[in-house]
């Protein structure tokens, strides 16, 4: 088997997604889909998994090459909690299953790159403390995170990565616009990693703001 | 009298006009065939949920691969079934009776497409429509058909050809029995043509023809590393250059290594010829990396590359040097990074790798010639040199990871012999089934390096990389 480019996206299906927001994220998937799905590097190489996160959380979608991915059902209950913690728990719990490591008798698969959505901040603030060590000394090649909405905090996001981004609208346009860069920054991180530590991202579109 | 009007006089409504009448049936009849025709609406609507609700997926495709998806359909829903829209995407519908369908063929476009599931319901009548619901289907794009060869702009920083190729005629002596040749190709990976990037790998062999010791070195620059292409140039130009130097008529070496072959305490002699190894190889390594920071130092003085650093320029290295002696082939080399150095023999049935690839747990992880702890650290500094005295064999390879990762896969496949085999077939066979022909590896014949050049082009998911090899024969 080809090494793989593990991507795993975290999604904030709390209440306040329903409607519009959530819709606009799975449209904003499909496109990130359909322009990985034309990039011939891509589509040979990357898998990507769904994560979302409310009062429960849910893999959605294993890690699954994108050539035989479908698109998964993404609902969101009427209101309650925001679960992230619990939700990069299970993520450390997935990446350790389901990334291959390099032994002698298998080729490891390229270090796994980490996109979390969301437009709140965790309710589960003990396990979420709790996580933030773990997430940083996990081998990710890349740590994205979007505070997307008025009400999305990014304080807490800023102990996971230094790479948090902004937007306004949870829109139709600016998720497109989102998930065509985030499809960028996954055909970047096709490229030989190693002799940099640090991943440079294409610069973001001018709807998604750099917070420093 | 009319049938309505008989109708109307039987339950006591009289006096009534004929255009009363006329129009209280028009009436009663468009209201009751309107209620009719709903009900049956929503009965075949019921139908028709329940089929959605099935929720048949197809499989997605890719275009010109063999696609087959077999869907059933609970029969007893409805009577008649058929599925449309799969001719103009290049794939056939075998139906049974029991609601199973079997789809095959090779897709023909790429995207997403709605097929339709056509069906009657169990009480439809003759000239009522038909029902049918879309079934989403996804073919992927050949991915062969996606890559795009940009050629790299001449005007980009330290510029490379996007391929390179070279053959080292050494012919008999007179009298002389036939004289191994070298035979090199690189090739830019897909990934780098596609966005136009330049070949990072590199590579430098020659033949002394004073002494007779043939220098082979192959780098592979980090994809990750800016200017890694120079990086690469400069490795593998610095230390072929400085063995030559030192092997032109080394006869101190040489004097020693046959003293090594004659001795019997093999241990002391051992460290006699090491020390050498060190005094050349080692040396040539630390020129090649001296080399790099001092490029780098200068080029970071000039406004263009203000900030730039020795990693800039990171890269690998495979170095070797071989000479044939009356008791055999004495093989000497370094190694820092990943790819593949080896001495096989076919008809001995042996390889003996010259050394261990440097690979991390991830892929893309290894250790490169400009990281300082390599020369700091002595003992696995001396790990990377290696020398033996070899009989004759059949080819000695160095190759970049682009090469030996789709050829080998794993570690454990880079020490079986078997691989080793198959890794030869390969390369003497070609790839038939792609129309990429075999490497005749035939004593001076310079067409070789054609056919090595050619044969880098095989296809392989996944893998992309620049490609690099070597072949001493």
């Amino acid at each position: 088997m080809a090494r793989r480019l593990p991507v795993y996206l975290l999604i904030d299906t709390s209440g306040s997604m329903k409607g519009e927001p959530i819709e606009s994220v799975k449209v904003g998937i499909d496109t990130m889909l359909s322009t990985l799905r034309n990039d011939p590097y891509a589509l040979e190489t990357v898998n990507i998994s769904i994560i979302t996160y409310d009062k429960d959380v849910n893999q959605l979608l294993p890690l699954t090459p994108i050539d035989e991915l479908q698109m998964p059902d993404i609902t969101t209950p009427d209101s309650g909690p925001t679960h992230m913690g619990a939700a990069l728990e299970m993520l450390l719990e997935k990446v350790d299953k389901e990334v291959n490591k390099g032994t002698p008798t298998q080729k490891g698969d390229w270090m796994p790159l980490l996109f979390l959505m969301t437009d709140g901040k965790p309710s589960d603030t003990l396990a979420f403390n709790a996580v933030v060590p773990k997430v940083k000394n996990s081998p990710f090649a890349t740590v994205v995170c979007c505070a997307a909405g008025p009400k999305a905090k990014t304080e807490e996001l800023k102990q996971l990565t230094d790479k948090v981004y902004q937007i306004d609208t949870l829109d139709n346009a600016t998720l497109m616009k989102f998930f065509k860069w985030v499809s960028g920054i996954i055909g970047e991180g096709n490229k030989s990693m190693g002799a940099t530590d640090e991943m440079v991202l294409p610069p973001p579109p001018e709807e998604v703001n750099v917070i420093i | 009298m009319s049938l309505f009007s008989s109708l109307l006089d039987k339950v006591g409504i009289t006096n009534t006009t004929l255009a009363q009448v006329d129009d209280f049936e028009k009436w009663l009849l468009t209201d009751m065939w309107n209620k009719y025709s709903d009900e049956r609406m929503s009965r075949r609507i019921v139908v028709e949920n329940q089929i959605r609700d099935l929720k048949i997926r197809l499989t997605n495709g890719t275009v010109n691969k063999e696609y087959i998806q077999e869907i059933s359909i609970p029969s007893d829903l409805v009577k008649e079934m058929w599925m449309e829209g799969f001719e103009e995407l290049g794939l056939s519908v075998e139906s049974s009776d029991e609601g199973k369908f079997i789809i095959k063929g090779k897709p023909c476009k790429a995207g997403d497409f709605d097929v339709k599931l056509c069906f009657k319901t169990k009480e439809w009548i003759e000239g009522e429509s038909t029902s049918s619901i879309s079934i989403p289907v996804a073919f992927n794009p050949d991915p062969r058909s996606l890559w795009k060869g940009i050629p790299t702009d001449r005007d980009t920083p330290f510029f490379k050809e996007d391929s390179d190729k070279c053959y080292v005629k050494v012919e008999a002596r007179e009298h002389g029995d036939p004289r191994k040749d070298i035979v090199v190709a690189s090739q830019r990976g897909r990934s780098h043509a596609q966005e136009g990037r330049p070949r990072d790998d590199h590579f430098s062999v020659c033949h002394c023809d004073e002494s007779d010791w043939y220098i082979l070195s192959v780098a592979d620059g980090a994809g990750s590393a800016k200017y890694s292409r120079k990086g690469s140039q400069i490795a593998c130009e610095t230390v072929v250059s400085f063995c030559k130097d030192q092997l032109k008529s080394n006869e101190e070496f040489e004097a020693k290594i046959k003293a090594y072959q004659e001795a019997d305490d093999k241990n002391a002699a051992q460290k006699v010829v090491g020390d050498l190894i060190y005094k050349i190889l080692g040396t040539a390594a630390h020129k090649a990396y001296k080399a790099i920071n001092d490029f780098a130092a200068d080029k970071a003085t000039k406004t263009d590359f203000a900030g730039i650093k020795t990693k800039d320029f990171a890269t690998t290295l495979m170095l070797a040097i071989c000479k044939k002696f009356e008791f055999g082939w004495f093989v000497a080399s370094f190694w820092v990074g990943d790819g593949a150095m080896c001495i096989y023999n076919v008809d001995k049935n042996t390889f003996k790798l010259l050394g261990e690839p440097d690979e991390g747990e991830f892929s893309g992880q290894t250790r490169f010639l400009t990281m300082p702890e390599i020369f700091t650290d002595a003992t696995s500094f001396y790990k990377r040199l290696r020398f033996s005295i070899e009989d004759d064999f059949t080819a000695l390879f160095l190759m970049t990871d682009g090469v030996s990762d789709p050829m080998f896969e794993t570690d454990v496949n880079l020490k079986s012999i078997d691989k080793w085999h198959q890794f030869y077939n390969t390369l003497r066979a070609g790839f038939p089934n792609d129309q990429i022909g075999g490497v005749v590896l035939e004593d001076d014949n310079e067409e070789t390096k054609d056919q090595l050049l050619n044969w880098l082009d095989f296809w392989s998911p996944g893998n992309h990389d620049d490609r690099t090899i070597a072949i001493l024969y």
